[in-house]
């Protein structure tokens, strides 16, 4: 094979150019002088001898650029030379170097921190055996807004038995318990679950096994302890498996350790689905349930075939299900959607968007100055050009210095988006699952590589076309005038900056709808007062019966209003609700009417609870301590319910049941109708609510509110764990923090986005500045010659001033228009992301308008008063 | 450089090759001048070559591993360059040796036989 040899010495060429030119350089020169000794002898004179050996050899620098090409791979060598003499001219021009691989690094940075998020968020399969076909069964009922509900296990049994298009089905439910140990008691997350759960994901316990079938059918007390937990709570030791722990009062025996991958919600305990408190009830319950279901499509069926099998199931078992559970649709939802919602999918790809447009921003703005550095040097290119340069070996001389620059941005890049996801990590914006997954890896890499090449074309290529468009003659020409240029440049740089403008605006008036929905968000009505409260979960001990528990939490409200300090407290069974439940809501008096479910909450109050969080009555009364467990059931409801139950009438003295006509369910007599408040979170409307006294159904767990005088409620909370395990040392407290933080919490995805957002559009604004004033005292420059001639026959210098800035504002106003349009074109896909304003909102689109505009001048305006200040002698000296 | 095979340049630089080859199996190792030397002396003079060509053949040969080179002391005690034949180069030696025989003894044929006749004897 004589090429491969041939090919390696030629490579080999590449690495000993230098040793190799040496020697060729001796060689010629040897055999010119032997030639020249030979012509001496034969009698010629030294110049005779000398110039018959040079014509005998032939050209000599032609016969080494022929042997040169020989001795190396040109295509290599050239493109060597290429990057070695990119060095160099960038490190003469520092300034223009650092500026642009600064910037350009900085983008690639954050785009590739905001890919990697992607990724790992959205793109990366879920680490579970073929994750495609893992679907969520909803029961829904879009027209009362019921979504993702749960079902009750023998619609699920139903499901299970009749449909095709799954090879597996199981469920779960995700609760919480109390872990006694020795010394103290704790709140653990628990999640039941049917033992098929495990194949069906493809999830091996790391030690031990899973529980059968069998244990679960006969209710054994058996449990998966997450790898966390195994760490926190047995040091990592396999003596776990066979341990036993307390669950709610009841023993547990660990048979198996889960590996320490991402598994739903971070459950530390799992058990099987019979150990819910009320499992017998619970199995006899038909329609809405406790579960959450997950079904695993058999190959090659699709969602869509799914759906269709399930809609006409859930059809068919209406007639099985009592009246009001029927006419639900049981909607098919792949796992990946259900583990990042479409609402957090939206803001992700807003976010990529946005940091998007900066990229593009940046990259157009540095290919406007290599454009204009181009432009000085077009002296340089002319004389490359006139000494037979081929135009494809200028441009890819200017290919070659942006790719540079590219790489050279694209490694500081790397570091960028090592320290930005390292940032996001440790920010947890929004509590994205699967945050914790992401790193940079390979795709990640891919993409840094991707947005390097992508920068190097984009900021070299415009400057590459418009050169070898070009004359070389005439560039020639005028490059040795001083003024460097063409006007075929200065176009494209127009074109740039408008474009500049139009991405600043589009980011800022994205930047701006956020603001202003983050404002309406921030000033909507609560319907309670969150500052100076504290807020403390309490877990009586599962022992106790309900009138016992009734008793604790009175004595531990009565303990904690001795504390010094405390204005008011009060019990409820929750506060802030994640999910949503429907319920059966039948008035007195009109029991022949088919009644819907509705959204509806139901929740028990200690009597000052009101006013401890400041909710206002507005009709009726409180509960007062007559209204114990052996007089009439009361409630309070909220004033949504009220106007829904009772539209125009007055609701007090009202009687009502929750479920069913049913005689044992009891009649709730209405005493009282407070506000509304946004419990689900700040952006949720109010759904209908009813409260009953905690003596009349004292909950499980409970959320003790205690309103403080002092300026930070935490400087109580030991004070206020100490009076609750004076009342009994087993209950835990947990969840201490102050309603305010509680709130925050709401307010941090939106807040995030929005600072982000912000950011971004400063950003592309002052890029847009600065390629604006580039341009303008460029094009000052270019025409300091005109100015001179217009000055000199009598110009105002006030017409010169506003003939540059309208130079200007054409081309910010130009960018102003189109990315006004592509803003309302963009925020009509985003409106789900605005709350309380429109994409359309003009008060958003006027300011981002008028400032812009300002920008645009004020960046104008510097240059333009320079040119103001031209002396006409000077200019006309200039030439 | 496949497409070098066929043009015109490439054709003498087979030639050329050829004389290299020959000269360095006949003479042992020798530096380019002596080469060029030779090649004009056994032609008389009359295959004027233009010695800069010689290098970038020499360099081929080397690549191709049918000489080899190495740096070396002149008859007149100078730093030259000296080429010797390799393995290689001797096969290549014979090989191009037989094609040219068998090429020239054609192209004889040709020029000896008459055309014309030729045509009538088909």
């Amino acid at each position: 094979m004589s090429w491969v040899r041939v090919a390696a010495a030629r490579l080999r060429g590449l690495f000993e150019r230098k040793r190799l030119e040496r020697e060729l350089e001796d060689e010629v020169r040897f055999h010119l002088e032997m030639q020249m000794e030979d012509n001496l002898k034969a009698g010629m004179s030294p110049a005779e001898a000398r110039y018959a050996a040079l014509r005998s050899f032939g050209a000599v620098e032609a016969m080494k650029e022929i042997y040169r090409e020989r001795r190396t791979v040109a295509v290599i060598e050239t493109t060597v030379q290429d990057l070695r003499y990119a060095w160099r001219t960038l490190g003469r021009n520092p300034g223009f170097t650092a500026t642009t691989v600064s910037v350009l690094a900085l983008a690639i940075g954050v785009n590739t921190a905001m890919f990697a998020v992607l990724n790992a968020v959205l793109f990366r399969p879920l680490p579970y055996r073929s994750p495609e076909q893992l679907v969520m069964l909803w029961t829904e009922d879009p027209a009362r807004n019921l979504r993702e509900g749960r079902t009750a296990y023998w619609n699920v049994e139903q499901w299970r038995s009749q449909c095709r298009s799954f090879s597996a089905v199981a469920f779960f439910d995700s609760a919480s318990a109390t872990l006694t140990t020795a010394d103290r008691a704790e709140k653990v997350s628990v999640l039941r679950a049917s033992p098929d759960l495990f194949p069906l994901l493809g999830i091996q316990p790391l030690y031990g096994r899973v529980f059968t079938a069998e244990e679960a059918e006969q209710r054994q007390r058996v449990a998966l302890i997450s790898h966390r937990f195994w760490q926190s709570h047995f040091g990592g030791s396999l003596d776990a498996i066979g341990a036993s722990i307390q669950l709610d009062g009841a023993s547990s025996r660990i048979v198996g350790i889960l590996p320490p991958d991402y598994l739903f919600g971070n459950e530390d305990v799992w058990e099987p689905y019979t150990m819910h408190p009320d499992w017998e009830s619970v199995r006899r319950a038909r329609g809405a349930g406790f579960w959450a279901v997950m079904g695993r499509l058999r190959r090659n069926v699709t969602v869509q075939q799914a759906q269709a099998e399930m809609n006409a199931i859930a059809r068919r078992l209406d007639v099985q299900l009592p009246l009001a559970q029927r006419n639900r649709d049981i909607r098919v939802v792949p796992l990946s959607h259900h583990v990042i919602g479409p609402q957090q999918r939206r803001a992700l790809w807003m976010l990529a968007g946005a940091i998007f447009l900066v990229f593009l921003t940046a990259a157009i703005n540095v290919a406007g100055l290599s454009l204009a550095r181009s432009v000085t040097r077009a002296r340089e290119i002319a004389i490359r050009a006139a000494l037979g340069a081929s135009r494809t070996r200028i441009v890819r001389q200017l290919v070659a210095e942006s790719l540079t620059l590219a790489v050279l941005a694209g490694l500081l890049g790397m570091l960028v988006a090592h320290a930005g996801i390292r940032l996001i990590v440790a920010v947890k914006p929004g509590n994205l699952a699967r945050l914790n997954e992401v790193g940079l890896d390979l795709p990640t890499l891919g993409c840094a590589v991707a947005f390097c090449l992508l920068t190097g074309f984009l900021i070299g290529l415009t400057p590459a076309v418009t050169m070898a468009r070009q004359d070389p003659g005439a560039a020639g020409r005028e490059g040795g005038r001083g003024i460097a240029g063409g006007a075929a440049t200065l176009r494209t740089r127009r074109v740039l900056v408008a474009a500049e403008f139009a991405l600043a605006t589009i980011l800022l008036t994205g930047a701006g709808l956020l603001v202003r929905s983050l404002l309406s968000v921030q000033s909507v009505n609560l319907g309670f007062r969150p500052e100076r409260v504290l807020s403390v979960s309490l877990a009586p001990p599962a022992s106790l019966a309900p009138a016992q528990r009734a008793a604790f939490y009175t004595t531990v409200l009565k303990e904690v209003e001795s504390i010094p300090g405390v204005e008011s407290t009060g019990i409820t069974s929750e506060l802030f609700l994640s999910s949503s439940s429907t319920q059966i809501v039948i008035p007195e008096g009109d029991t022949q009417r088919v009644f819907e479910r509705r959204q509806f909450r139901s929740d028990e109050v200690s009597t000052r609870l009101f006013n401890t969080i400041g909710t206002p009555l507005l009709r009726g009364r409180f509960f007062s301590d007559s209204d114990g467990p052996n007089s009439p059931p009361v409630a309070i409801i909220n004033e949504s319910m009220a106007q829904q139950m009772w539209p125009g009438r007055d609701p007090v003295g009202k009687r009502f049941k929750v479920g069913s006509v049913d005689p044992a369910n009891p009649w709730f007599t209405v005493v009282g109708v407070v506000g509304d408040m946004r419990r689900q979170g700040l952006e949720q409307e109010p759904i209908p609510q009813m409260f009953q006294p905690i003596a009349q159904n004292p909950p499980r767990r409970a959320i003790l509110l205690v309103r403080t005088s002092a300026a930070d409620p935490l400087s109580i909370a030991g004070a206020v764990q100490a009076a609750v395990r004076r009342v009994d040392k087993h209950a835990p407290v947990y969840g201490v923090n102050t309603l305010e933080n509680q709130l925050d919490v709401f307010l941090a995805e939106r807040r995030f986005q929005t600072w982000l957002l912000i950011g971004f559009a400063v950003a592309a604004m002052l890029i847009a500045a600065i390629g604006i004033y580039g341009l303008i005292r460029y094009s000052i420059a270019m025409r300091t010659h005109e100015i001179g001639i217009r000055m000199a026959v009598g110009a105002q210098s006030g017409a010169i001033f506003r003939m540059i800035v309208g130079e200007g504002m054409k081309l910010s106003l130009t960018g102003l228009v189109l990315g006004l349009v592509g803003a309302l074109w963009l925020g009509h896909a985003g409106s789900s992301l605005l709350f309380g304003v429109t994409p359309t909102d003009p008060l958003t689109l006027i300011t981002v308008s008028l400032s812009l505009t300002a920008v645009g001048v004020a960046a104008c305006c510097f240059p333009a008063r320079r040119a103001m200040k031209v002396e006409p002698i000077v200019a006309l000296r200039h030439e | 450089m496949k497409r070098g095979h066929t043009d015109k340049a490439d054709v003498l630089q087979g030639t050329l090759i050829l004389l290299i080859l020959r000269t360095l199996a006949a003479l042992g190792p020798m530096h380019g001048y002596g080469i060029a030397r030779r090649i004009e002396q056994i032609s008389r003079d009359v295959l004027q070559l233009n010695q800069g060509t010689l290098y970038p053949a020499l360099l081929r040969m080397e690549q191709e591993g049918w000489i080899s080179s190495r740096w070396g002391t002149s008859e007149n005690n100078r730093k030259a360059k000296f080429y010797a034949i390799t393995a290689a180069g001797r096969r290549q030696l014979a090989k191009e040796t037989d094609d040219w025989r068998r090429m020239s003894s054609i192209i004889e044929r040709f020029l000896t036989i008459d055309p014309t006749l030729a045509k009538e004897e088909a």
